[in-house]
């Protein structure tokens, strides 16, 4: 098979390459005729923040790596970047890459389930764009269902892996219900903004945010449909918070155990769950001395993340049995491809003899006699080829023994003096 | 027919263990095959226990509340049975580990010295008592699960304010919901409790001549009894949360344990009928 790939990632190019070389959806959209012009008959295009890739068919049959490269740092030129940041595949390496990236064991966080989402872009836009034979299509359906297997049967989704996400998950430990929950979050900085969209996934809808600036809390106000509280007057409103999430960069404590200690007094001994996931820290960490106080702060969240990140490194090896199985099953169907226009020129061998015979007989019987005959022609071939279609048929679809196909297909077109299907097309057509 | 309640008595302890032995497999390794088997385990195990009791009512022709060991096989089953139901209804599978241990305990106590009644006290025929014992033994199944969650709730909260994220941590459900069902657990609990101590009231003194309100487990039933009372009122009135109404609850339970225990030892009680 003669399927090529290119990649760029995290393990082959530091971001500012990978950004340099990330592509928009419309990107894409011109990219692929593009290919389709210098490099490659059918194909793909995935690009992530973490990832761009290319794989497809050679046009002209001939495996050139450096034409797919040329022409996406023709579309997209950059500077500094070298031959070894780029990786390449061929034939099995490049199906089992792409299985591999689908289950997200290939991801810089390992077990990423966006991973899927996005391959599953990838092909419909390579569908839509008419870059897909039915050999790509098996490779899209096969990688879908490797990435839903790896969810499935394995763990290695399974667990927080980001601070701000394992503060979420010690919250649902203390609240039955966190939709019903409000939360306030102190800094609108990449990792407030994190924590509140997280929150915000999990349904909490009651989110307050505040900020030394007032214009970038609004604005992460905005975006999670949440709403601000001026940072020199959080300190009165805190006690309405069940959730606390702290991430300001401020070098001395915001938050001291006397504020929590008056919050809880007018909570009534209610709890209160306060994440500082800030460096250094925003809340004095003897506030947890206090009853009903669920403290944590950066480290204790970490040990969560670090914990599942080595699960999830555990199950890779379970995910690689998925992966090889898909691979046998999917090589298994393409060895047997050949069986498949055998089976149409037998037909079509046995076909035109009986149309023959029926030509012959059409002027010497009446219309009715010529109907009943041939009639009984198109009964008789179906009866006499329905097993040998049967066989072949299964042989192409359970894919089990190469070998035992291609003689057995070797057998028919001896049998019956078929020349090579593929010869008489003159492409590797396939049906599907 | 008699077989047949011997052999019981000898398998369900061991179906106890069995079932205990798969919630705690499924607790400590979680493995997704294994969180509905161990239900089937819970039920067929529920469902044996129904057919001993019923089995056993019949070969000895009266209800088996007649002998601490009769109503220990019968709070065992209430107990795995309200289990049964609680995770049915909120499927909340982490916790049956810790309330079938009770049930197992029960069991094996029961199992071990039950005796083979062939002739009762009359006094034990009486519908009233039937009423009294039944609401007694449905009473202690709400606090002995409303203890069991008030443990898992302090375990938990000590996890969470130490920032320990183990077993514990991913298993149990939140912190809430484990109050919440150790309360509600032990509404049901007092209110059958109440309904026996009532029921109790009224029979007592006609059926027993020496009885006296100051008897020592009339008095400790009445503490806890007491106990319970101020610690829902404590939740509903004053509301108070988590640590301190549990605490009622472990105390509570406590107390319970110790009038189940006075009432062993101090034999000059009314309450002993056997």
């Amino acid at each position: 098979m003669n399927l090529v790939g290119i990649t760029i990632n995290h393990k082959t190019a530091p971001i500012e390459l990978r950004e340099a070389l990330h592509l928009s959806k419309d990107e894409i959209l011109e990219l692929i005729p593009v290919l389709k012009k210098e490099s490659l008959s059918e194909g793909f295009i995935l690009s992530t923040c973490n990832r761009t890739e290319i794989f497809g068919f050679p046009k002209d049959g001939k495996l050139n790596y450096q034409q797919i490269q040329n022409s996406l740092l023709d579309f997209k030129p950059i500077k500094n970047i070298k031959p070894e940041n780029f990786d390449k595949f061929f034939s099995c390496s490049a199906v089992k890459h792409i299985f591999a990236v689908s289950a997200g064991i290939d991801s810089l966080i390992i077990g990423d389930s966006q991973i899927l989402g996005q391959l599953k872009d990838a092909f419909e836009v390579s569908e839509d764009m008419n870059f897909t034979d039915p050999i790509l299509k098996r490779i899209f359906d096969t990688t879908i269902k490797v990435g839903k297997r790896a969810i499935r049967e394995t763990e290695i989704g399974e667990g927080a892996v980001s601070v701000s996400y394992a503060a979420v998950q010690v919250v649902e430990k203390i609240f039955a219900n966190i939709s019903m929950k409000n939360a306030l979050v102190i800094g609108a900085g990449e990792t407030g903004e994190l924590a509140a969209v997280h929150l915000r996934d999990k349904g909490v809808t009651d989110i307050t945010v505040t900020n030394r600036t007032l214009d970038r809390a609004e604005k992460l106000a905005e975006k999670i449909h949440g709403k601000v509280v001026h940072f020199n007057d959080f300190k009165n409103h805190l006690y309405e918070y069940d959730i606390i999430v702290s991430a300001t960069s401020s070098d001395t404590f915001i938050i001291n155990k006397d504020d929590i200690k008056a919050v809880m007094k007018k909570r009534r001994g209610s709890p209160i769950c306060i994440m500082d996931i800030a460096i250094p820290r925003d809340v004095d960490p003897s506030v947890k001395n206090i009853d009903n106080v669920f403290y944590n702060d950066i480290d204790s969240l970490n040990f969560i993340v670090e914990e599942n990140l080595r699960k999830r490194k555990d199950e890779i090896p379970k995910v690689n049995n998925i992966i090889l199985d898909e691979m046998v099953g999917f090589f298994g169907w393409y060895n047997t491809l050949e069986v498949v226009p055998v089976i149409k020129s037998v037909r079509n061998f046995f076909d035109d003899i009986a149309n023959d015979e029926l030509t012959k007989l059409r002027n010497k019987v009446s219309n009715e006699d010529y109907i009943k005959v041939e009639e009984m022609t198109k009964r008789l071939l179906g009866r006499l080829l329905h097993n040998p279609t049967i066989k072949l048929r299964e042989l192409a679809e359970t894919g089990v023994n190469a070998q035992d196909t291609v003689n057995h297909t070797l057998i028919v077109k001896e049998l019956f003096g078929l020349e090579n299907p593929n010869d008489k097309n003159g492409s590797n057509k396939i049906e599907e | 027919m008699l077989s047949t309640v011997h052999l019981m008595n000898i398998s369900l302890p061991i179906l106890y263990i069995f079932t205990f032995g798969a919630y705690w497999y499924d607790f400590t390794h979680e493995k997704k095959n294994l969180s509905n088997s161990k239900r089937i385990f819970l039920f067929v195990t529920v469902v044996i226990h129904v057919f001993y009791l019923i089995v056993r009512t019949i070969e000895f022709n009266h209800t088996p509340i007649t002998s601490k060991f009769e109503i220990f096989t019968v709070l065992a089953f209430c107990i795995a049975f309200s289990y049964f139901i609680l995770e049915l209804l909120t499927d909340i599978r982490g916790t049956g580990l810790f309330i079938i241990l009770f049930s197992l305990i029960f069991q094996i106590l029961s199992s071990i010295f039950i005796e083979d009644l062939l002739e009762v006290n009359e006094l034990l025929r009486n519908r009233l008592l039937g009423l009294h014992v039944i609401s007694a033994i449905c009473g202690y199944t709400g606090i002995t699960i409303s203890a069991v969650y008030g443990v898992l709730f302090i375990i938990l909260y000590k996890s969470l304010k130490l920032s320990k994220f183990g077993l514990i941590f991913k298993r149990l459900p939140s912190l809430e919901t484990l109050e919440k069902l150790s309360f509600y657990s032990l509404v049901i609990g007092f209110i059958f409790l109440t309904i026996a101590i009532i029921i109790g009231s009224i029979w007592l003194p006609a059926a027993f001549p020496n009885f006296s309100f100051l008897d020592p487990k009339l008095i400790s039933t009445g503490i806890v009894w007491i106990i319970y009372g101020a610690g829902i009122v404590a939740k509903l009135a004053a509301s108070w949360y988590g640590k301190k109404v549990i605490t009622f609850s472990l105390v509570g339970f406590i107390m319970a344990i110790i009038s189940l225990i006075l009432g062993q030892f101090l034999q000059n009680s009314f309450h002993m009928f056997t």
